[in-house]
C-alpha cells in the first residue's frame, strides 16, 4: 500500500519559522539603515559595507571547510555580523582593515567559540574592540558627509552644524585631502569640559534625527534605525524589553546629570538620538546569542547595557561607550541567566 | 451565528493552524465490523490487565476479556461477537509492544454496535442512582479519560475523603489540530453527554459545574447552553467559552483558564479540589450508568490531507488501523506519516496493525509535503537562544535548557530545570525556529531519569 511511512517524535508541524528567517528579518530592518549610510557617505559606505560582509561570509565559508562541518552561510548570520560591524566602522576605514577586522569576528570571536548560538560575545563588537586596540586612529577619524552642503538646517541648528564645521580640518599629510570633523559626541564631551556650548549640542537633536552628521555609518540616521526597530518589534522578531530597558536605564541615568547640571551635560535626547545608541538598543544588545533568555534577565541585561554607555560616555574618557557596554554585559549573561532561572508556572514541586 | 469571544486563557501557548476543516462537518458513520480486533491489556494509567479468557474461547459483545485488581486499572471488553484467536505481543501506539488480545469476529452474528445517543433526553434525574452504584457501573465499564490520558474514570470521580472536590470542569476544548470527534460528540450527543455530566457531578458529590468549549466551536458553545437551559434549574452549571489557543485542553491550563487557579508542580488537580473530565468520558459515563453498556466502541476523528474519506468514525476498540484505513477509502499516493492523535502530541505509528485504544481519539495522516515541510526543509540549526520556547512553554519552564542538558546527557541539570514538570505539549518544538526537537529530547530524558531510578531501587 505504502512503501514508507516516517516516525518521529511529535510534534508533527511546526511553525513556518527558520533560522534563516529570522536572521533575514534583522536584515530587512537594517536595510532604511543601509540606505542612509550609502546616502550620508555614498561609495565609502557600499565600499566598506561590501568588504565587511564579504569577509564575514568567506571567513565563515573557510571556518566550515576546516572544522569539516557542512556549511552555515545559509543561515544569514555572517552575513548579519558583516553589516553590523560596518556600521559601527568609521567611513574612512581603510578596507584592509575592514576585511581583518570582519575576519577577527567570525574567526575569533563566533567560530572559534563553536559557531553560530555558542559564542559569548557578540562578534561584531569584539571585532570592533579589536579594531579600536589595534588600528588607533583609523578607528576615530571620521568624515563629513557627502551630503552635508545639502542639509538645509535654520536658525540655531545651522549655527551649531557652522560651529562643528569651523572644527573640521583639512588633512593633506597623504597627499589626499579628506574633510573630517568632529562627531557630536565628542563635541558633547567637549561641552562637559567647558570647551564648547552645550547650548549648541543641545541643538544637534534634529540633524541626528535625519542624519548627515559625522559618525560611524550606521549611527547617522536615527530616523533609519527606528524604522527598523519598529519593523523587528512588529514582526516579534524582537521583544521590546531590551531596547526598552536600555533607552529607559540611558535616559534616566542622562536625565540625573542633565537636571543637576544642565550647562555641562548634553539633554537625554541628544544622547538617546546620537551614536550608537539606537543601534545598540534594537539591534546589538538585543541579539539573542548574546542576551539573556528570560525576561527578567533581558530587563536586567537592557538596564545594564544602558546605564554603561551613559557611565562611559559621562563619566569616562571616551566619547562614545556602546562597544564595552555591549560587551560587559555579554560576559554577565551567563550569570544573570542563571540568577534568572524560570520557576514552574506551578511553583516548585514538592519532590525532585 | 453571532461570534462568541472567549476571554480566559492561561500565560504561554501557541497557535498552530487549526485544520478542523476536514471532519467537523462529517456527522458520525458507524463504521462496518472489521474481521478482526486486538484488544490491548494496558489502555489505560495504572495496572495492566490479565486476561480472562483463553485461546478458541468464544466471547460475546460486552464479556469482560481482562482485568485486575489494583485500584488504578481498568477492565477491558470485547467489542464484537467471536473466538479469542490468541494472546500475544502486540504493537502499542504508545509504550511499544505490549500483551493484547486477538479476536475473530464471528462472520454471521455480528451487526455494527450503533450509538445510543437517541435514549437520553430531557428527562432525566442524576439522583436515581446513588453515587456507590454510578462509581461502581463507571469502574465495571472499563471508563477512562478518553481526551488521551486514559486515567481510570472511577478514581478521579469517587470522593475522597482528604481531598474534597469542589469543582467538576468539562473539558470540550479540543485544542489539537485536525481533531473534531469531541466536536461532534457535542453536537450530535448533547443529552447524552449533559446527562454523563450530572452524574458525574452527583458521584462526585460536586455542585459547581464549568464546560470549557474553545471559541473557534461557536455552535458548540451555543447547543450546548441552549441544552443546559431548556433543563432549568439543575444547579450552578455554566459554559464557559475560551479563547482558541494550543494547549487550551491541557488539563492544568484548563483550570488555569476557567478558575484562575494553578495546579502545583507534580500534583494532580484533586489537590486543589477540581476533577477535569472530556466531553467524550462523560458521554460514556451516561452510556455505562444508564444503558449498561461497556467502553467497547468510541469516536475516532481521521484526518489529514493523506486520506481519501476523512470523518469522524463510530468504531470497536481495538479496531486496527489498517481496518479503518480501507474501510475510510485508503491512503492517497502521497502519505507520508501515519499519527495516532494529532499533529501536536499524537504518536507517529510505524506498524499499520497498531489497534486503536480507548484514548485514541484520532488518527491524523499527513502528506510527504506537509511532513517534509516541518522536519526536513528547514534543517536542524543550532539554538541561537532566541527565547520563544521559553514565551511558549505553558508551564513556564526553559526548554531549551532542558533539552540540551538531556542532549549533553546531564541529567542532573536537566531535572534542575524542572525536566519533570514539563507535560509535552509540543508548543516549544513547533515555535523553535532552529527546528530542535525540543519536546523529543525532554522525553528522552524523562525515560532515561525513570531508567535511573529504577536501577536504584
Amino acid at each position: 500500500m505504502l512503501s514508507k511511512i516516517t516516525v518521529s517524535p511529535a510534534p508533527h508541524i511546526s511553525q513556518d519559522l527558520s533560522t534563516r528567517g529570522v536572521m533575514g528579518d534583522v536584515i530587512i530592518a537594517l536595510v532604511p539603515a543601509i540606505a542612509a549610510a550609502v546616502w550620508f557617505f555614498r561609495f565609502q559606505a557600499v565600499w566598506v559595507i561590501a568588504t565587511c560582509v564579504l569577509s564575514c561570509m568567506a571567513s565563515e565559508w573557510i571556518c566550515n571547510i576546516i572544522r569539516k562541518k557542512p556549511n552555515s552561510l545559509g543561515d544569514l548570520s555572517a552575513i548579519l555580523t558583516g553589516l553590523i560591524l560596518a556600521f559601527s566602522l568609521p567611513p574612512t576605514i581603510p578596507l584592509w582593515a575592514a576585511a581583518i577586522g570582519s575576519a577577527f569576528a567570525i574567526v575569533i570571536a563566533k567560530m572559534l567559540f563553536g559557531g553560530l548560538g555558542c559564542n559569548v560575545f557578540n562578534p561584531a563588537m569584539a571585532a570592533r574592540a579589536f579594531m579600536a586596540a589595534s588600528l588607533g586612529a583609523l578607528m576615530t577619524t571620521w568624515t563629513v558627509p557627502a551630503t552635508m552642503g545639502e542639509v538645509h538646517c535654520k536658525g540655531q541648528e545651522a549655527n551649531a552644524l557652522a560651529a562643528i564645521h569651523a572644527e573640521n580640518t583639512y588633512d593633506g599629510s597623504n597627499g589626499e585631502i579628506a574633510l573630517t570633523q568632529a562627531t557630536p559626541l565628542a563635541w558633547a564631551k567637549s561641552a562637559q569640559k567647558g570647551k564648547a556650548d552645550v547650548q549648541l549640542v543641545n541643538q544637534m537633536v534634529k540633524p541626528t534625527f535625519y542624519g548627515g552628521v559625522g559618525g560611524c555609518l550606521g549611527e547617522t540616521s536615527v530616523l533609519a534605525l527606528l524604522i527598523g526597530g519598529v519593523y523587528l518589534l512588529i514582526r516579534k522578531t524582537i521583544s521590546f524589553h531590551i531596547p526598552a530597558a536600555v533607552l529607559i536605564a540611558a535616559a534616566a541615568f542622562v536625565g540625573i546629570f542633565y537636571l543637576i547640571s544642565p550647562d555641562k551635560y548634553a539633554n537625554p535626547a541628544f544622547h538617546l538620538f546620537s551614536g550608537g545608541m539606537l543601534i545598540c538598543a534594537f539591534f546589538i544588545a538585543t541579539d539573542p546569542v548574546t542576551a539573556p533568555l528570560s525576561v527578567k534577565g533581558m530587563w536586567i541585561f537592557g538596564v545594564g547595557v544602558g546605564a554603561l554607555v551613559m557611565l562611559i560616555r559621562l563619566i569616562g574618557e571616551l566619547p562614545e561607550g556602546v562597544m564595552y557596554a555591549v560587551l560587559i554585559m555579554n560576559a554577565l549573561t551567563p550569570l544573570i541567566d542563571r540568577a534568572c532561572k524560570l520557576m514552574p508556572a506551578g511553583g516548585k514541586p514538592n519532590v525532585s | 451565528m453571532a461570534e462568541i469571544r472567549g476571554k480566559c486563557t492561561f500565560p504561554g501557548g501557541a497557535h498552530p493552524p487549526e485544520n478542523k476543516q476536514f471532519g467537523e462537518n462529517c456527522p458520525v458513520e458507524v463504521a462496518t465490523v472489521p474481521k478482526q480486533v486486538s484488544i490491548l491489556l494496558s489502555q489505560h494509567i495504572g495496572a495492566p490487565c490479565e486476561p480472562l479468557v483463553a485461546k478458541r474461547e468464544a466471547v460475546t459483545v460486552g464479556q469482560v476479556i481482562g482485568q485486575s485488581d489494583a485500584f488504578v486499572s481498568a477492565p477491558i471488553h470485547s467489542p464484537i461477537n467471536g473466538t479469542v484467536k490468541d494472546i500475544a505481543l502486540l504493537p502499542h501506539p504508545v509504550i511499544g509492544r505490549t500483551m493484547g488480545i486477538i479476536i475473530d469476529a464471528d462472520a454471521e452474528n455480528n451487526t455494527p454496535k450503533q450509538p445510543v445517543n437517541a435514549r437520553f433526553d430531557k428527562d432525566f434525574n442524576p439522583t436515581d442512582f446513588t453515587p456507590e452504584k454510578i462509581c461502581m457501573s463507571v469502574r465495571q465499564a472499563g471508563l477512562v479519560g478518553m481526551g488521551g490520558a486514559g486515567f481510570p474514570t472511577q478514581v478521579k470521580i469517587e470522593p475522597n475523603p482528604r481531598l474534597e472536590k469542589k469543582v467538576l470542569i468539562i473539558n470540550g476544548c479540543e485544542c489539537e489540530p485536525f481533531i473534531t470527534c469531541d466536536y461532534r460528540v457535542m453536537l450530535e450527543w448533547v443529552w447524552q453527554v449533559i446527562a454523563g455530566i450530572r452524574l458525574a457531578a452527583h458521584a462526585a458529590g460536586v455542585n459547581k459545574i464549568r464546560i470549557g468549549i474553545e471559541d473557534n466551536k461557536p455552535e458548540a458553545i451555543k447547543i450546548v447552553s441552549d441544552t443546559i437551559e431548556q433543563l432549568g434549574n439543575i444547579g450552578d452549571i455554566q459554559v464557559v467559552p475560551l479563547k482558541t489557543k494550543y494547549p487550551q485542553g491541557g488539563e492544568r491550563q484548563l483550570i488555569k483558564s476557567i478558575l484562575g487557579k494553578t495546579v502545583p508542580t507534580g500534583s494532580i488537580p484533586p489537590t486543589i479540589g477540581v476533577c477535569v473530565l472530556n466531553v467524550a468520558t462523560c458521554a460514556a459515563i451516561a452510556e455505562a450508568v444508564i444503558v449498561g453498556n461497556p467502553l467497547t466502541h468510541r469516536i475516532v476523528t481521521v484526518s489529514g490531507c493523506a486520506i481519501s474519506k476523512p470523518g469522524n468514525y463510530y468504531v470497536p476498540i481495538g479496531m486496527r488501523v489498517e481496518d479503518l484505513i480501507e474501510y475510510c477509502g485508503g491512503l492517497t499516493e502521497t502519505a507520508a506519516k501515519v499519527i495516532m492523535g494529532g499533529p501536536m502530541m499524537g504518536f507517529a505509528i510505524a506498524d499499520l496493525s497498531t489497534p486503536l485504544t480507548k484514548t485514541s481519539g484520532a488518527l491524523t495522516f499527513l502528506t510527504k509535503a506537509a511532513v517534509t515541510r516541518a522536519k526536513y526543509e528547514k534543517q536542524v540549526t543550532a539554538c541561537i537562544r532566541c527565547g520563544r520556547c521559553l514565551t511558549a512553554c505553558p508551564e513556564h519552564l526553559n526548554p531549551t535548557k532542558i533539552a540540551h542538558a538531556v542532549k549533553y546527557n546531564k541529567l542532573d541539570l536537566a531535572k534542575d530545570y524542572y525536566l519533570s514538570a514539563c507535560m509535552e505539549c509540543g508548543c516549544c518544538s513547533f515555535v523553535c525556529p532552529a527546528n530542535i526537537e525540543i519536546t523529543g529530547y525532554i522525553k528522552t530524558g524523562k525515560i532515561l531519569d525513570a531508567r535511573a531510578k529504577k536501577r536504584l531501587g
